[in-house]
């Protein structure tokens, strides 16, 4: 195998983040085990980010593929991964702000974050199912130690042993049903099964048991029911940053390889595979909008939100899959996945401001009285519960309004049927802070010192949605022409 | 350009009052400002061309130009009317919460601003996208009114009213994509979201047979307008909304917010849908003489007023329901006329309500009594309003009530006779509230502020005098010469009930100039 410049440009991106990445772990070792400051730690990790963004930018939607057609640079890989990058530097931003990950250990966190960032980059490349593991694990295992690194006592270790289980399993479900993928078709490559992978699945019973294993280990990474019950534990045990790196960043690119299997095609070859997909997305969504409802912690209800909104993108995934030109359904998944990650990351940093130190639970009634201290911030977070719930002009809104119109042009009426029926269900819950946080008297307020990065963040989050749901057809063109 | 001015000025204002430097002089901005809005939308009446049925003052450019969705704005008779009564309401409203709204001035009035821009948006919208977008975005600000400056059970009655509402809608959303996947057809292979699109689709229906496209988004759209106007069985977040909810957010939500519905049905429903709508109309009128009664029966027995004039209001959108399902002349005409009498009886009857609450904290009808005596002025004020809710000739509820009545005696004797036990009903239990609040022997709240020289009853002062006159001149001026009114709908009205299974509303030329501009 001979690797040539043009391959080496591709990847640059990765490249240039792994470099950046050693920066403090060797000036931690060279300096004596002495850690530099944080916030030099910090800097040169966003300026490590804002270069891989960059150069996926230049270099990412070209659509040519490196290293004999194992990575691929489209405009899935490019859009999938600057959401990443993004929503991935946001959340860093909260971990240098939150006492549960600011400290001693700073520069392997931020190690271990920016190396999990590569690994959802091969994950978004990749079109061999091998590397997609590659990518998968990489991601994953950083994400292990980054939970069980907290500073805070218990919960966190138990959400990670817990996450490491489960995600191990998922990993081995998904191993298993590549090799008999590659029993039955004789490669694994994304690009060669394209052409008969529906056609095959119809004739070979061990292709379409390879082809679902493949999809329940990305359900469970996604947090498909039934597959979802991790989710609210590890959400609500790990350090808030953490929490809002994986329900953005991670769950952007897990769908985004998951996209890749789906663009196959199996499903119009498969009619059960079909059917058990969509109720899955009908159970999804429903389990997370109703066990939202009964949820008291803040973490809780965005983590059971958050399960429902992989609901809805899975009958973005759907339509993409059974659709003869999934570009529109896939632009709506990718679109949906940018709200989703702004509105996500949004909701989280605020719970992560309002922590005090590394062992405090946020429930919902402590926001009482946030929106008298901090008006601000208690709009910001309107915004994003109103998104999250789908009220116009807010980004969240047009991301459903997209991903139902294509899932009705495709003739999944029913989906759309019950994706916008368990909007309504949600809305409960969302408003539910908002009423706390203006309508009740309280004295929640931010812990005061370090929170000008959150704050920036979470601004600019805000008013994303809100300038971008405003202008959201340009930006779903742009989106639709780079995936053409 | 006049359209925009009138739905964005209003959240120019918004932000302005969001900043505002000063405390003390919030109001006088708020209302100021509610002013300047109202003498923009005189001089739009002024533009506004009455003897024709076209779409006028057309604003088109596009939006999300992958969907064919626009920013498209236009005023017809239907229309015209409703903006003029939102716009005439807000400086009233303003200027009537001037001593009850006490906390969170500024946020208070951004609100407010907001949510005329809102309710304005959804009258003038032509796009279904951006109708949805003004549709829900008028929620936001009514749930923030009712749940900070409501009453004590303000958060039940802001979440019910919340979710109810966008239960309806999101079904609502669903249709609108459906219909436009179906516009491709006559625009010649564009998808569109344009409502002059929508009515020329031709979607199958057939009769008795549930199951046919037409039905079920007749059905979506009809339930989410229902929802909100709101129609008997699905009523039950209004009581609550109305007697949590500050007397502003009272007046806006009985003024204009119900109307919403009712302007739903009228502009999207029956023209979109005629063939379904005639066939369900039996239903429609069924529970419209349902909703008269009952309500009417249940603000019977209220003992708080303000819970009986929420009710009352039941009652009332049922004639307006029966009006437009009818779907003649009188009745469409009379449903119309009658959205603008209940905007102003029932806002005045809330203010009223509020004057009385903002001097004695109460609201129990057993507690008051011979208030005559005390406050002259007021039960004036209110005897005038009472009369015109319930359809005193000369004033305005009479003519509304009368045409609607004339409308549904056309379309089945038997309905008429349903429904003219409301007018009875109704004259009951107004007639017999006013006589318990404001005559016989004197109540403890009135006996307790005669001696109580701190806490003594004053009559209206100056300011509400300015609030309640220019909505007791509107009803005498409406119920005597409705014509004045009635002139600027009734080429739209006829225009729709002519065509009502072929419903185009054409662009006016005039105005087409500016739109292409």
């Amino acid at each position: 195998m001979n690797i040539s410049m043009a391959d080496i440009l591709l990847i640059s991106p990765m490249i240039a983040l792994f470099l950046f990445s050693l920066i403090p772990l060797t000036i931690k070792v060279l300096r004596g085990n002495v850690e530099q400051s944080p916030t030099a730690t910090i800097v040169e990790a966003l300026i490590g980010l804002f270069l891989t963004a960059g150069l996926l930018i230049v270099f990412g939607g070209s659509g040519k593929t490196a290293f004999n057609g194992q990575l691929v640079f489209d405009g899935l890989t490019q859009w999938m991964g600057l959401i990443a990058v993004v929503s991935a530097g946001f959340s860093m931003i909260l971990m240098y702000e939150n006492p549960a990950t600011r400290g001693k250990q700073f520069s392997e966190l931020i190690f271990l974050a920016m190396n999990s960032i590569l690994g959802m980059l091969i994950l978004v490349s990749a079109v061999d199912l091998i590397t997609i593991f590659i990518g998968l694990e990489l991601m994953s295992l950083s994400l292990y130690l980054m939970i069980a690194m907290s500073h805070e006592q218990k919960i966190s270790k138990e959400a990670a042993i817990k996450y490491f289980v489960l995600g191990s399993f998922a990993s081995a479900i998904f191993l298993y049903g590549v090799s008999f993928v590659f029993g039955s078709a004789g490669t694994i490559n994304i690009l060669d099964l394209m052409e008969n992978a529906s056609t095959l699945i119809k004739t070979s019973k061990v292709f379409l048991f390879g082809v679902s294993f493949i999809s329940l280990g990305f359900c469970f990474k996604v947090s498909i029911a039934p597959f979802h019950a991790w989710t609210p534990d590890v959400y609500q045990g790990a350090p808030t940053p953490v929490t809002s790196f994986m329900a953005t960043a991670v769950k952007t690119v897990s769908f985004a390889a998951f996209l890749r299997v789906l663009a196959m095609k199996p499903l119009i070859g498969s009619d059960n595979l079909f059917l058990v997909l969509q109720w899955f997305a009908v159970l999804t969504m429903t389990i997370g909008n109703v066990a939202a409802l009964v949820q008291t912690n803040l973490k809780r209800t965005i983590a059971y939100s958050s399960i429902s909104h992989s609901g809805y993108i899975l009958v973005g995934l759907i339509t993409a899959g059974i659709s003869q030109n999934s570009v529109f359904a896939a632009s709506s998944v990718v679109f949906y996945l940018l709200a989703y990650s702004l509105m996500t990351f949004g909701a989280f940093a605020i719970v992560s401001l309002i922590e005090k130190n590394e062992n405090s639970v946020v429930q919902t009634d402590d926001l009482a009285g946030f929106a008298k201290n901090q008006p601000m911030l208690a709009l910001c977070l309107t915004i994003f519960l109103l998104s999250l719930a789908g009220i116009p002009p807010a980004l969240g809104f047009f991301g459903k309004f997209y991903l139902f119109s294509a899932a009705v042009s495709e003739g999944l009426l029913w989906l759309a049927l019950w994706g916008v029926l368990n909007s309504a269900i949600g809305v409960y819950y969302y408003l539910r802070p908002i009423v706390v946080m203006y309508m009740r008297e309280g004295d929640c307020d931010i812990s005061d010192d370090r929170r000008f990065g959150t704050t920036v963040a979470i601004v600019t989050a805000a008013l994303l949605i809100v300038v971008l749901g405003i202008g959201s057809g340009p930006l779903f063109e742009m989106i639709e022409r780079s995936l053409m | 350009m006049m359209l925009s001015a009138l739905i964005f000025l209003p959240i120019l204002f918004a932000i302005v009052m969001a900043f505002w430097p000063q405390k003390n002089t919030v109001r006088h901005l708020a209302f100021g400002f509610s002013i300047i809005q109202f003498i923009l939308s005189l001089g739009m009446l002024q533009r506004f061309d009455a003897s024709s049925a076209a779409l006028q003052m057309v604003e088109k450019s596009v939006w999300i130009q992958r969907f064919g969705i626009s920013y498209f704005l236009g005023i017809d008779g239907i229309s015209v009317m409703l903006v003029m009564l939102t716009t005439f309401l807000v400086p009233i409203i303003i200027l009537g919460s001037w001593n009850s709204i006490d906390k969170q001035v500024k946020g208070f009035h951004s609100a407010l601003f907001i949510l005329q821009a809102a309710m304005l948006g959804s009258f003038l919208a032509m796009d279904a996208i951006l109708f949805y977008v003004f549709w829900e975005l008028s929620l936001v600000p009514m749930y923030f009114i009712v749940g900070i400056w409501g009453g004590t059970r303000r958060i039940y009655a802001t979440l019910k009213f919340f979710i109810y509402t966008m239960a309806g809608s999101m079904l609502m959303l669903l249709a609108i994509i459906f219909l436009m996947r179906l516009t491709p057809e006559v625009t010649g292979g564009n998808i569109s979201a344009s409502i002059l699109d929508f009515y020329k689709l031709n979607i199958p229906f057939i009769a008795g047979d549930f199951l046919t496209p037409q039905t079920l988004l007749f059905f979506a759209f009809a339930i989410a307008f229902a929802i909100k106007v709101p129609i008997f069985p699905l009523h039950t977040w209004l009581p609550d909304a109305h007697v949590e909810a500050p007397t502003p957010g009272s007046v806006v939500l009985a003024g204009v917010m119900l109307k919403m519905g009712t302007y739903g049905f009228l502009r999207w429903v029956i023209p979109l849908f005629p063939e379904a709508a005639e066939h369900f109309a039996w239903l429609f009128v069924l529970v419209g003489v349902i909703g008269i009664i009952y309500g009417a029966l249940v603000a019977m027995v209220q003992p708080d007023v303000k819970k009986l004039v929420a009710y009352s209001s039941v009652s009332h959108m049922g004639y307006i329901l029966i009006g437009l399902f009818v779907m003649n002349t009188y009745g469409v005409n009379g449903a119309l006329y009658q959205m603008l009498n209940h905007g102003i009886s029932t806002g005045a009857l809330f203010l009223l309500i509020g004057m009385i609450y903002e001097r004695t904290h109460s609201r129990e009808i057993s507690k008051y009594g011979g208030l005559a005596g005390v406050l002259p002025h007021f039960t004036i004020a209110f005897v005038i309003v009472t009369m015109s809710s319930i359809a005193v000739p000369m004033t305005n509820g009479f003519v509304g009530e009368f045409l609607i009545l004339l409308g549904s005696y056309a379309f089945s004797p038997i309905v008429a006779a349903f429904a003219v036990t409301g007018v009875v009903l109704g004259a009951a239990y107004m007639l017999w509230m006013v006589k318990r609040v404001f005559f016989g022997p004197k109540g403890e709240l009135i006996t307790n502020a005669e001696h109580d020289h701190a806490h003594a009853l004053h009559d209206l002062s100056a300011r509400e005098f300015a609030v309640l006159i220019p909505l007791i001149i509107m009803i005498f001026w409406m119920g005597l010469f409705p014509n004045h009114f009635m002139d600027y709908s009734k080429a739209s009205v006829d225009h729709l009930v002519k065509n009502k299974m072929d419903y185009s509303i054409p662009m006016s030329t005039n105005t087409a100039q500016t739109g292409e501009r």
